[in-house]
């Protein structure tokens, strides 16, 4: 699968240099070069995962490996929906080389010595892997949240110093990244409050608790209930601006920890 | 071939100049007719706006002077002043300089304000004025279709069209930036001041729904909003519609704020928040500074608005010298669209030539062949023609490739061995 992982990165690699362009350029034509690398990139993409699967005969998200690539995978497909949505075309600049750069990761690791997650895989029934997947998306519609918010409080500064630089005429208009955001981190909530239920449905099944007192099951919680307040503080008014586009940011910022961190702090969760 | 231009615009001379030499639509037709007699003047053009009269002309190489002649003695002719008077305001440039000049005309980088987007228009009209006078032809067809191609690139490849340079076009640019869409969105007058009037014109063209207007005077606001299809509302209920404006832009002789940081935060928890864009160009000013530090307000005063649009004028400048090096590029490649231009007549008459003696040859021997069928006849004919072009083919393309290089001697060479006469 190594060489259609391959493949999918020249694609990715293509589409975030033709993004990136096309974002300082202004040219229509990169932009469609951009989407078009980047749609053949997913199917390969997708097609690589199911491979994965079918060869491997587990769910393609236990090892390191295949966790970061499941992960570019998800950031690619909510970039497609806000791309579709919105037409906030500038995202694809910083998303679509993170996602070149998780892609190449994933390939560098490869097969290397299989870590700590076969256990995960010998107990894991189906819950497990819907429990990882939604946490994944969630951690794509979080990391939405993050660049809408930060496109809102560069744009809200400058238009507060009334001195405009030369990315300011490239951004999504204010009323556009506050919409992505306030959506996203409703989608991003769903997911995150569906996937930490299911995942301890599945751990009370297999060992008959809960909760671990695990370093990532608290950040987990404090990631959630901050994304509760934002959710809780943007729906309490029609509008809501550098605020919550501060809360955005710094939710990203734990979701980080959750996912990287908690990983350097050891605990049950075995992967991330 | 050669293209002349012979022209006057808002740097070489003052209006005083300019309005004596302006064309009417139907002048221009006229003097196309006089101007271009198809001997020294083969083909012409003219672009009059209010910032420029140009003409634009193809001759021959060995006509460049009388063209020179001519088209001065019709400027002279045409302007109301004394010729004395127009003379010291004219340029005049020949073939590149003549081609990058309506580049630049054409691309909006000679304009009084660089990147402005009618004059594009206007090259368009004086194009269809010259084609209906049936005065131009192959050559001015191709540099003006050339022109627009370059002006397309320059609006795409450069940001010069972009960023307002204007305050009444500022309010849109900025709205668009604060509510995406103005669709759906109130704009609020206070005061009905020319450069407010101006503005809700361009808000409206832009898509703002529905347009209040507060005016002291009732009938002033009654009569803008009727062209507007705007709403009138008292000038005391300012507090009242505030909440319901997005857009507000004040523009009154008043003397103190109107719209003080009191009356803004109470209109912003009305609008639960929504942001509100308020755009004060009133001197003194009418909106108190301080509602500018309200979270979710955005205030621009004059000052702003002329800042912003300095820091425009400079980046549309600095995307204009990105755009003259596309216009040198697109110089290079026209005078090869020029150069094969110019060697069509001489291809033409050297194969006519060569067609012509095998034509004449087959009549000569014809008698000796004998009764022939149509079809024999016709297989014989175009033998003989398809034969004389094998032959000729590299000689063609070897005549090409000397023109391609410019190289005359060889040009010239090929003329004289067969004795073609341009």
């Amino acid at each position: 699968m190594r060489s259609l992982l391959l493949a999918v990165l020249a694609a990715y690699v293509v589409s975030a240099i033709h993004a990136v362009l096309a974002f300082l350029n202004k040219r229509r034509a990169l932009q469609r070069v951009s989407e078009w690398a980047m749609g053949i990139g997913f199917v390969m993409h997708t097609a690589a995962l199911i491979a994965d699967w079918a060869i491997d005969g587990h769910y393609p998200l236990f090892y390191r490996r295949e966790t970061l690539s499941f992960l570019a995978w998800t950031l690619v497909a909510s970039y497609a929906l806000v791309l579709y949505r919105y037409r906030a075309r500038p995202l694809g600049a910083v998303t679509l080389p993170l996602v070149s750069l998780l892609v190449f990761l994933a390939i560098i690791i490869g097969a290397a010595a299989p870590d700590q997650a076969e256990a995960s895989i010998r107990s894991a029934t189906w819950l497990f892997p819907v429990h990882t997947t939604l946490l994944l998306f969630a951690y794509a519609a979080f990391f939405v949240v993050f660049l809408a918010s930060i496109m809102y409080l560069l744009q809200e500064r400058e238009l507060k110093l009334k001195t405009f630089s030369a990315i300011f005429h490239r951004l999504p208009s204010l009323t556009t990244v506050n919409e992505i955001a306030t959506s996203s981190a409703a989608i991003g909530l769903t997911l995150l409050t569906v996937g930490i239920a299911t995942g301890m449905v599945w751990a009370s099944s297999r060992d008959g608790r809960v909760w671990h007192n695990d370093p990532k099951e608290i950040f987990a919680v404090l990631t959630w209930l901050l994304y509760l307040l934002l959710i809780l503080y943007r729906s309490s008014s029609s509008w809501r601006g550098r605020k919550a586009a501060w809360i955005g940011v710094a939710g990203f910022a734990l979701v980080l920890i959750t996912f990287f961190g908690a990983r350097l702090m050891g605990g049950y969760h075995v992967f991330g | 071939m050669s293209i002349v231009l012979i022209g006057i615009n808002h740097k070489s001379a003052p209006v005083e100049v300019r309005e004596q030499l302006a064309f009417s639509d139907e002048a221009c037709t006229a003097g196309l007719r006089t101007l271009v007699d198809g001997e020294i003047v083969k083909e012409g053009l003219i672009v009059s706006t209010c910032n420029r009269v140009e003409v634009l002309t193809a001759t021959t190489q060995e006509r460049l002077n009388e063209t020179f002649e001519r088209v001065n003695q019709f400027l002279e002719q045409t302007d109301k002043l004394t010729a004395s008077a127009i003379q010291p305001h004219l340029y005049q440039h020949t073939d590149d300089a003549a081609i990058r000049h309506i580049f630049r005309v054409t691309s909006s980088l000679d304009s009084m304000v660089v990147g402005e987007p009618q004059v594009l228009g206007q090259v368009r009209r004086a194009y269809s004025i010259a084609l209906e006078a049936g005065t131009a032809g192959r050559v001015l067809n191709r540099l003006v279709h050339h022109a627009f191609r370059v002006a397309k690139r320059v609006r795409t490849e450069t940001g010069i069209g972009a960023n307002a340079v204007s305050i009444s076009y500022m309010a849109v640019e900025l709205g668009k930036k604060i509510f995406n869409s103005l669709a759906g969105h109130t704009a609020l007058l206070v005061g009905a001041g020319e450069m407010a009037e101006l503005s809700a014109r361009h808000l409206v063209n832009a898509g703002v729904s529905r347009v209040l207007l507060a005016n002291r005077t009732a009938d002033r606001a009654a009569q803008l909003a009727a062209e507007l299809g705007g709403e009138t509302v008292k000038f005391e209920a300012l507090p009242q519609y505030l909440p319901e404006a997005d857009i507000i832009i004040c523009s009154t002789a008043a003397d103190g704020y109107l719209i003080t940081e009191q009356m803004a935060r109470d209109s912003l928890s009305k609008r639960r928040n929504r942001p509100a864009f308020f755009i004060d160009i009133s001197v003194p000013r009418n909106i108190d500074p301080a509602v500018g530090k309200i979270p979710n307000v955005f205030l621009f005063d004059i000052d702003d608005l002329e800042s912003v649009i300095s820091s425009n004028i400079r980046e549309r400048e600095r995307e204009a010298e990105r755009a003259e090096l596309i216009v040198e590029s697109e110089i290079m490649q026209f005078q090869q669209t020029l150069r094969v231009l110019d060697i069509g007549p001489t291809i033409g008459a050297l194969r006519n030539k060569l067609q012509n003696v095998a034509r004449s040859e087959l009549l000569r021997q014809r008698n000796r062949l004998g009764p022939l069928t149509a079809e024999q006849e016709a297989a014989v004919e175009a033998l003989l023609l398809s034969t004389v072009n094998k032959i000729s083919h590299p000689l063609l393309s070897h005549m090409r490739r000397s023109y391609d290089a410019s190289d005359a001697e060889a040009i010239q060479a090929w003329r004289d061995i067969f004795g073609l006469e341009e």
